[in-house]
């Protein structure tokens, strides 16, 4: 199997480690079927109370890797179908979600932070949705926002775009934890053994129930229908215009 | 001009900003705080109407408010002696906020001082609302007998159930600074001066954005949050309604201009 996703499970606790580091993780086709991947196996397990989604390398996640597929409507829209299974994929997993966001965590690597359990990150973090300023309807990852800080606070952070930084994402409760730098990886470990001890049949039934109450099938739908927009949006001659300017910089 | 540029008390203005284009819907009836009467709300709706449709297009609207406060709410002096009044108002107040809430362009509110009642409603059709520290917002109306239920549904959009729950039934005034806290305002400045400049820089920069991909964003968090809900937002409108010329009500107003 592809090394661009790995899985460790040592102690009950389920480490997914990005690793594309030469591209900041972003999310290539070939990375989000290596995650997607990932995430089947993990699911099997039944050694792992909680995963912890880390990347490797200077920054949690790039964003969308749409360069090599610009010209390819259907790559595109096969991409964001992919993220959208992704957020689900996780969101569903029976077990608690941690992402550990070290340096950044950008466009689909702001969603995957968004629809895990808990969110830990540091002040000096970059986080965000930069997609309208590149053209592209960041609507995959719109439904998870909304869970996480409101749609109220969505509305701005989308429209206005660009990133925020670490602490103002926390403040907004777009993450759930803030931690120096330096102790990132100490303080999710610390949450992950907490949550490992717990009982796994109470945690398991609780994060299932907390799905249910936020829409379940009908979330599913939105996120899914999402993609279906995202792809338009990116494929439009406005985006693509966008897109070629930002990656020849 | 539009017909509403001919009507005063609602101004339509645009500027021009490092190549974007903007258009500025002014309450200007300041003298009155800028109480709403139903015209006034039918031309803000047809302004925001005229801007939708005009060439070259606005690419951001801002709601603004001459004098000292945004938008005091309803002018309660017309209810005094016309039972259908409220009823007239609460209508087109919803109207208007739908209308604002579906631009395909983004809303930025200047609510500097105060934006009470029917004014703190119309905030909920914008995207993006500014205050001031010291500014007053709320929904003080309950002790007027009248419901604020019409601003529900787009209220608890913005600021979720609970918050909902204690604005809508506390009459309490709350402060810029709470406003912030509590997602009612997504920024709150110290100077009440300031808000007008930093709406407008704002809806600059929000302009200056790829035009399709900011409106397909907010049609889809439109679709996402409930603002093309007609059937709830009709029930939220018909719950006010359904107390508008009430005992409760008429009483209570007419002690206002009795005291």
């Amino acid at each position: 199997m592809s090394d661009l996703a790995l899985l460790t499970i040592e102690n009950a606790i389920a480490t997914v480690t990005l690793n594309r580091p030469d591209a900041r993780n972003a999310l290539s086709p070939e990375l989000l079927e290596a995650l997607l991947a990932r995430f089947d196996e993990l699911a099997q397990r039944a050694d792992a109370n909680v995963c912890i989604i880390r990347g490797a390398g200077k920054a949690f996640c790039a964003g969308m890797d749409l360069k090599r597929i610009l010209d390819d409507a259907t790559a595109i829209a096969n991409l964001l179908k992919s993220i959208a299974e992704l957020t689900l994929k996780v969101r569903t997993l029976p077990i608690p979600v941690i992402a550990q966001v070290h340096g950044a965590a950008i466009g689909g690597g702001c969603g995957l932070t968004c629809v895990c359990d808990f969110a830990i990150t540091h002040a000096e973090a970059k986080i965000g949705y930069p997609e309208v300023d590149l053209g592209v309807c960041p609507a995959v990852v719109a439904p998870w926002l909304i869970l996480r800080v409101g749609a109220g606070q969505a509305r701005r952070i989308l429209l206005q775009g660009g990133t925020l930084s670490g602490a103002r994402a926390y403040e907004l409760g777009l993450v759930t934890q803030l931690t120096p730098a330096d102790e990132l990886e100490n303080t999710v470990m610390s949450l992950a053994e907490r949550l490992a001890k717990a009982g796994p049949g109470a945690i398991s039934a609780t994060k299932t129930w907390l799905n249910q109450l936020e829409g379940g099938e009908t979330l599913a739908q939105q996120v899914r229908q999402g993609a279906i927009i995202s792809a338009e949006v990116a494929s439009s001659t406005e985006a693509q215009e966008r897109l070629r300017a930002a990656f020849s910089r | 001009m539009p017909t509403c540029g001919a009507r005063r008390m609602i101004r339509l203005d645009h500027q021009t900003i490092d190549g974007a284009r903007i258009a500025i819907i002014t309450l200007d009836r300041h003298e009155k705080r800028n109480a709403l009467t139903p015209d006034m709300l039918e031309n803000i709706k047809l302004c925001a109407d005229h801007v939708h449709e005009e060439q070259p297009h606005p690419r951001a609207l801002v709601l603004a408010g001459a004098g000292d406060v945004f938008c005091a709410g309803f002018d309660l002096s017309l209810c005094r002696d016309d039972d259908l009044m409220m009823s007239a108002l609460l209508t087109r107040l919803a109207e208007t906020i739908r209308t604002l809430r579906r631009l395909p362009i983004p809303v930025v509110a200047s609510a500097h001082g105060g934006a009470i009642a029917g004014g703190c409603a119309l905030l909920c059709g914008a995207d993006i609302v500014i205050t001031n520290a010291t500014a007053k917002l709320g929904y003080p109306v309950v002790r007027l007998g009248v419901s604020p239920a019409v601003t529900s549904p787009l209220l608890r959009a913005a600021v979720g159930q609970a918050r909902t729950r204690e604005r809508l039934l506390d009459p309490q005034l709350i402060d810029g600074a709470e406003a912030l806290r509590i997602s009612l305002a997504h920024e709150c400045l110290d100077r009440a001066d300031d808000v007008f400049p930093r709406a407008v820089a704002v809806a600059a920069s929000l302009a200056a954005k790829p035009r399709h991909a900011i409106a397909v964003t907010k049609r889809w968090l439109n679709q996402l949050d409930g603002s093309y809900e007609d059937e709830t937002l009709d029930r939220a409108l018909n719950a006010s309604l359904a107390l508008a010329g009430s005992e409760e009500e008429r009483e209570r107003l007419a002690a206002l201009w009795t005291n």
